[in-house]
C-alpha cells in the first residue's frame, strides 16, 4: 500500500474522529443490541447452515430458480460482471427506459454497474443517503453498512448546494430533508429500479431486504420494473434460516434490534406490466463454494463488524483497508472477486489481532484466511533466504541474531535502548526506540547456570521452557523469571537447546512450507524429552504450537498425531502458575505490606488465539498479590505484530497512542502483560511519553514477588 | 407483552397509544389525521366501515396523502415491530410516501421475538402468486452523516402505533 495514502488517512483528522468515536461507541450498543440473545449459539447456527449451504451451493441455486420463477420472477444467472453488466442493461433497454433508481447493493458496486450503465447513456441514481453522498462525490463506500462514514457535514453540504444549485448549510436535520425531497421525485419517475438483498429464500424464491431509510421499499414499489442483484451465497434453505441471519445483521452492523424495514419480496406484486428480474451473481462465488480452503469466507452476511473492531480499520478507514468489500472479509474476498493482483497489498495490512473473528456474525477465521492467502501472493524478493535458509537453519539464524549484537553496538542511546537501526531498517524505523539484542541470550546464560541447579529431592511436575526468540534475545531476564517462578510454584523446568523459531514469522509471510518445517523441527524437540507440559511465555509461539502447527501437518497422520499431542500439553505461563494459586504449594509472603495497583494489557494472542484471560488476572491477584486498575479496551491490540511495526510503522504508532491513553488514564504505574512483543511494544510508547510508567511480563512479577518472600 | 412491545417501539422512536376497544382506537385515528387527506392499505371491513368518512387522496396522487393508515397482522414485542401484508403496490405507496403513519394493531397478535413470527410468514410465503411482507418497526432514520441519527429521510417522519387490548 502506498505510503502516501496510508500517510493521508492518518492525517485525516475528521476521518479519525469519526472512526474512533465509532470504534468506541458501537461495542456499547452491539452488547445492548444482543441483550437475551445467546449470540454464540445464533452465530454457531449461522456458520453451520452456511457450509451445509455452500456445500450444495448449485443445487440451492436451482432450487432458487425453480422457486422464484414458480411466483412469476424472471432469474438471470450472471457467471460474469460482464455478464450481469449487460444483463440488466437489456432489461432496462427493453422497457424503452433510460434512468435506473437504485437502493443499497454491494453486489452493484462489486460489478461497478453505475459506470457501465453510464457509459451507456442510462442514468442511475442512489436513493440509500450514504451511496447518494458517495455517488455524488465520485468515490467508493469506505464501509459496508455506511458507506459515507469518511465525509463530513461540510463535505454533504457542499456536494448537495452544488447538486441542487441551492445553498445547503452544513445542519444535517437540513440535508437530511433536502434528501428527501430531491430524491423523491427519482422515485416517482424512476422507470426501472435495482435492489440488492439480505437473503434469498431457495424454498418459497422469496428474497429479503433489510433498509432503514425506506428507500428499499420504495425503489422496489414505484417503477413498474424491478430488478434484485444478488450474490448467490447469498441464498439460504428456508425462512428459518433467513430469520437468523435477519436477526443477527442489525444488531452486529450498528448495534440496532433491527432495521426499520424488513421486507420479503416474493414474485412481482401488482399484476400486469409488473416484472421482477433477479439477477443471481456468481463472480467467481460457485468456483469458491467448492474450494476446501477459502469456501468459509462466503458465509459473510455483510454486517461489517469485522471492520467496526479492527484496529486497523480504525486508524486507516475503508479506501485502505480493502478495495470494493472492505475490513477483515474484504481482505479475504477482494482476491477471488476483484483478482489476486487486487489483493497483494491489502492482505499484508492486517496485524493479525483477530479481533474481527471475536464477532464475526458467520464465525468465519477471518484471520486466519487472511494468514492463508498470504501464501498465495507474490512475496517480496529476499524473503525466501531470509526465512528459507536463515530461519530454517537454527545455528545460522542465532549466529545472525549473536552477530546483531556487535552490529547494534554504535546504535544504542541512552538506557541501552537503539534509536537508529543499521542499513535497510534504518528509514523504517526511524523515530523509534528498540530495546537492544541482549549480550547473552537466556540459552547461553541457562548454560552457565545448569552445573549449580540442584534437582528437587520429591517429583515433581516436569515442564519443558520455549521461550520464543524474542524473549530468548532480547528478554533473557524475562526468561530467567519464568524459571524461578515455575521452580518456586512447584515445577521442574529445563530448556531444551535446540528449540528454535516457531515460524510464524514465515506463516504470517506467507512461506508456509517453512512454517511447516519449523514445526517439525520444534516438535521433535519438544517431544523427544519426557514430561508434563511445555510452558511458552509469549502467547504467540503458544497459539503457533497449539493451532497452527496442527493445521500446517494436517494432511500427514503421522506428523497430525504429534502435533496433536504436543498442543494438549502446551500452555502459556499464567495457565500453569493459575493452577497453583491456592493449592499451598505456595506461601506467600507479605510483601513489603502495601497493597500495589497493576494495569492488565490482554495479548491478542493470548485473548483471542488461546482464550486466555482469567487465568493472568488469578495470577496478579492471588499471586503476585497485586490490584488490577482494568483499562478501556484492554484487550484491543497494541499495535506490535510483529514485522509489522516494522512494516507499517506510521500504523503500528497510531494504534499504539489509543493503548497509551488508555494506559494513562488508570493511573497505574505498572502494567501487566503475558508477552514480550507486548512490552516491546507498550514499553516503547511509555518510554517516548516519558511517563514512568512501566511494563512487566507476569513472570517477572511474580519471580520478584517471590524474592522479597 | 404489550408493555414490552410498547417500551421497545418507543425506544426506536414510535408513539403508542392503547386502547380498550376499537372504536375508541378509531376516535383516536381520527383526531390524528384532524382532516388531513388519507391513503390506507387493505383494512378489515370493520375498520374501513368506521374511517369511511375519512378524506382519501386518489390512488394515483397517493404521494400527496399526508397520512398513511394500517392494519397490522402481527406484532413483535422485542422490537417493537409490526408485520404488515402489502402486496399491492398502491398499499405499500399508502405507508412508505406519506409523512405520519398510523398503524392499528390488536394486542392479542403480538408475539415474543421474530423467531415466533415464522408460521405467519411462512404460510404468507407459500401462498401461490406474488407476495410483498413487510416488518415495520419506527420512523423512518438513518444515520449516514456523521452517524447523527436522524428521523425521516425516505419513510414516514412520524409512526404512531395504536393497540387495541379489549375485543
Ligand atoms: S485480525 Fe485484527 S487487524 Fe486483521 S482484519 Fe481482523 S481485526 Fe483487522
Ligand atoms: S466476515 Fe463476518 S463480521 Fe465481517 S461482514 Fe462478514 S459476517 Fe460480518
Amino acid at each position: 500500500m502506498a505510503r502516501d495514502v496510508i500517510n493521508q488517512k492518518i492525517n485525516d483528522a475528521f476521518l479519525r474522529k469519526a472512526l474512533k468515536n465509532f470504534a468506541a461507541a458501537y461495542p456499547v450498543a452491539r452488547a445492548k443490541a444482543f441483550e437475551g440473545i445467546d449470540f454464540e449459539e445464533l452465530r454457531g447456527r449461522i456458520a453451520a447452515f452456511k457450509k451445509e449451504g455452500l456445500g450444495q451451493l448449485p443445487e440451492l441455486v436451482e432450487e432458487f430458480r425453480a422457486s422464484a420463477e414458480q411466483a412469476g420472477a424472471t432469474v438471470h444467472l450472471c457467471t460474469t460482471p460482464e455478464d450481469a453488466n449487460r444483463t440488466i442493461l437489456d432489461i432496462i433497454r427493453s422497457k424503452g427506459a433510460d434512468f435506473l433508481v437504485k437502493s443499497k447493493a454491494m453486489t452493484s458496486e462489486e460489478i461497478e454497474l453505475n459506470h457501465y450503465l453510464e457509459k451507456h447513456d442510462i442514468r442511475c441514481l442512489e436513493t440509500d443517503l450514504g451511496e447518494w453522498i458517495i455517488q455524488l462525490a465520485g468515490e467508493r463506500p469506505s464501509h459496508m453498512v455506511m458507506p459515507a462514514i469518511h465525509k463530513n457535514r461540510e463535505d454533504v453540504a457542499e456536494l448537495f448546494s452544488r447538486e441542487t444549485g441551492k445553498e445547503c448549510p452544513p445542519d444535517i436535520p437540513y440535508l437530511v430533508q433536502v434528501a428527501r425531497e430531491t430524491l423523491r421525485s427519482g422515485f416517482l419517475t424512476g422507470q426501472v429500479g435495482l435492489s440488492g438483498a439480505n437473503v434469498a429464500i431457495a424454498d418459497s424464491g422469496a428474497i429479503g431486504i433489510i433498509t432503514n431509510e425506506g428507500n428499499g421499499r420504495l425503489v422496489t414499489t414505484l417503477p413498474q420494473t424491478h430488478i434484485a442483484l444478488i450474490g448467490v451465497e447469498k441464498i439460504v434453505p428456508s425462512l428459518a434460516e433467513a430469520l437468523d441471519v435477519i436477526e443477527i445483521l442489525p444488531k452486529n452492523a450498528t448495534g440496532q434490534k433491527i432495521t426499520s424495514y424488513v421486507s420479503f419480496i416474493k414474485g412481482p406484486t401488482g399484476g400486469e406490466g409488473r416484472e421482477l428480474h433477479i439477477v443471481l451473481l456468481d463472480n467467481g462465488r460457485l468456483k469458491l463454494a467448492a474450494d476446501p480452503d477459502f469456501s468459509e469466507a462466503l458465509a459473510c452476511v455483510k454486517c461489517g463488524a469485522c471492520a467496526n473492531v479492527c484496529p486497523i480499520y480504525e486508524i486507516v478507514g475503508g479506501h485502505v483497508f480493502g478495495h470494493i468489500y472492505v475490513g477483515g472479509i474484504g481482505l479475504v474476498l477482494t482476491p477471488f472477486f476483484h483478482g489476486f493482483d487486487k489483493a497483494e497489498e491489502i492482505l499484508k495490512l492486517c496485524i493479525g489481532c483477530r479481533k474481527c473473528n471475536e464477532v464475526c456474525a458467520a464465525k468465519i477465521d477471518i484471520e486466519g484466511l487472511i494468514v492463508d492467502l498470504r501464501d498465495k501472493i507474490k512475496k517480496p524478493v529476499g524473503q525466501k533466504f531470509l526465512f528459507g535458509t536463515l530461519m530454517k537453519n537454527r545455528k545460522l539464524f542465532h549466529t545472525a541474531l549473536r552477530a546483531a549484537y556487535i552490529a547494534q553496538k554504535p546504535f544504542q542511546g541512552k538506557g541501552g535502548r537503539i534509536r537508529h537501526l543499521p542499513l535497510i531498517l534504518n528509514r523504517e524505523t526511524a523515530n523509534r526506540s528498540l530495546p537492544p539484542i541482549a549480550e547473552k541470550p537466556f540459552r547461553d546464560l541457562i548454560l552457565e547456570q545448569s552445573e549449580s541447579r540442584v534437582p528437587s529431592p520429591q517429583p515433581r511436575e516436569k515442564v519443558l521452557f520455549y521461550s520464543g526468540c524474542l524473549a530468548d534475545f532480547v528478554y533473557p531476564e524475562m526468561c530467567q523469571d519464568t524459571v524461578e517462578s515455575m521452580e518456586a510454584l512447584g515445577y521442574e523446568v529445563s530448556f531444551p537447546q535446540k528449540q528454535t523459531c516457531c515460524g510464524i514469522p514465515a506463516r504470517y509471510s506467507g512461506e508456509m512450507e517453512v512454517a511447516r518445517d519449523m514445526a517439525r523441527i520444534n516438535m521433535e524437540v519438544l517431544l523427544e524429552e519426557e514430561a508434563d507440559f511445555v510452558v511458552t511465555i509469549c502467547p504467540t509461539c503458544t497459539m503457533s504450537i497449539k493451532h497452527d502447527f496442527p493445521k500446517l501437518l494436517a494432511g500427514e497422520p503421522a506428523w497430525r498425531e504429534k502435533a496433536e499431542l504436543l498442543a494438549s500439553k502446551t500452555f502459556n505461563f499464567s495457565e500453569l502458575a493459575a493452577r497453583k494459586a491456592g493449592t499451598g504449594d505456595i506461601r506467600m509472603g507479605s510483601g513489603n505490606g502495601e497493597m500495589q495497583t497493576v494495569t492488565y494489557h490482554d495479548a491478542c494472542h493470548l485473548k483471542r488465539g488461546c482464550g486466555v484471560h482469567e487465568e493472568p488476572r488469578k495470577v496478579l491477584r492471588e499471586l503476585v498479590g497485586v490490584e488490577i486498575a482494568e483499562m478501556t479496551d484492554c484487550d484491543k491490540c497494541c499495535g506490535f505484530g510483529g514485522s509489522y511495526a516494522i512494516k507499517y510503522p506510521e500504523i503500528s504508532q497510531e494504534v499504539l497512542k489509543n493503548k497509551m491513553e488508555n494506559i494513562a488514564a488508570t493511573g497505574a504505574k505498572t502494567v501487566a502483560v503475558d508477552c514480550p512483543g507486548c512490552k516491546l511494544q507498550v514499553e516503547e510508547g511509555l518510554e517516548a511519553g516519558g511517563t514512568g510508567i512501566t511494563v512487566e511480563h507476569s513472570a517477572s512479577l511474580l519471580a520478584r514477588r517471590l524474592k522479597k518472600g | 407483552m404489550v408493555g414490552q412491545f410498547a417500551t421497545a417501539a418507543e425506544a426506536v422512536g414510535a408513539t403508542v397509544k392503547r386502547f380498550t376497544t376499537l372504536s375508541e382506537a378509531i376516535t383516536s385515528l381520527r383526531e390524528l389525521v384532524s382532516g388531513r387527506s388519507v391513503a390506507a392499505s387493505s383494512l378489515p371491513d370493520s375498520v374501513h366501515s368506521l374511517i369511511a368518512p375519512l378524506h382519501f387522496a386518489s390512488r394515483n396522487m397517493l404521494d400527496q396523502a399526508e397520512v398513511g393508515i394500517s392494519f397490522a397482522q402481527a406484532g413483535i414485542a422485542a422490537t417493537g415491530s409490526v408485520l404488515l401484508e402489502l402486496s399491492a403496490p398502491t398499499e405499500r405507496s399508502a405507508t412508505a410516501l406519506p409523512p405520519v403513519h398510523v398503524v392499528l394493531l390488536r394486542a392479542s397478535t403480538i408475539v415474543p421475538n421474530l423467531a415466533a413470527l415464522r408460521d405467519t410468514l411462512q404460510a404468507a410465503l407459500s401462498a401461490n402468486g406474488g407476495r410483498y411482507l413487510s416488518l415495520i418497526t419506527g420512523p423512518s432514520r438513518t444515520a449516514d452523516i456523521e452517524r447523527v441519527l436522524t428521523i425521516g429521510v425516505h419513510g414516514p417522519k412520524e409512526l404512531y402505533l395504536l393497540i387495541i387490548e379489549g375485543e
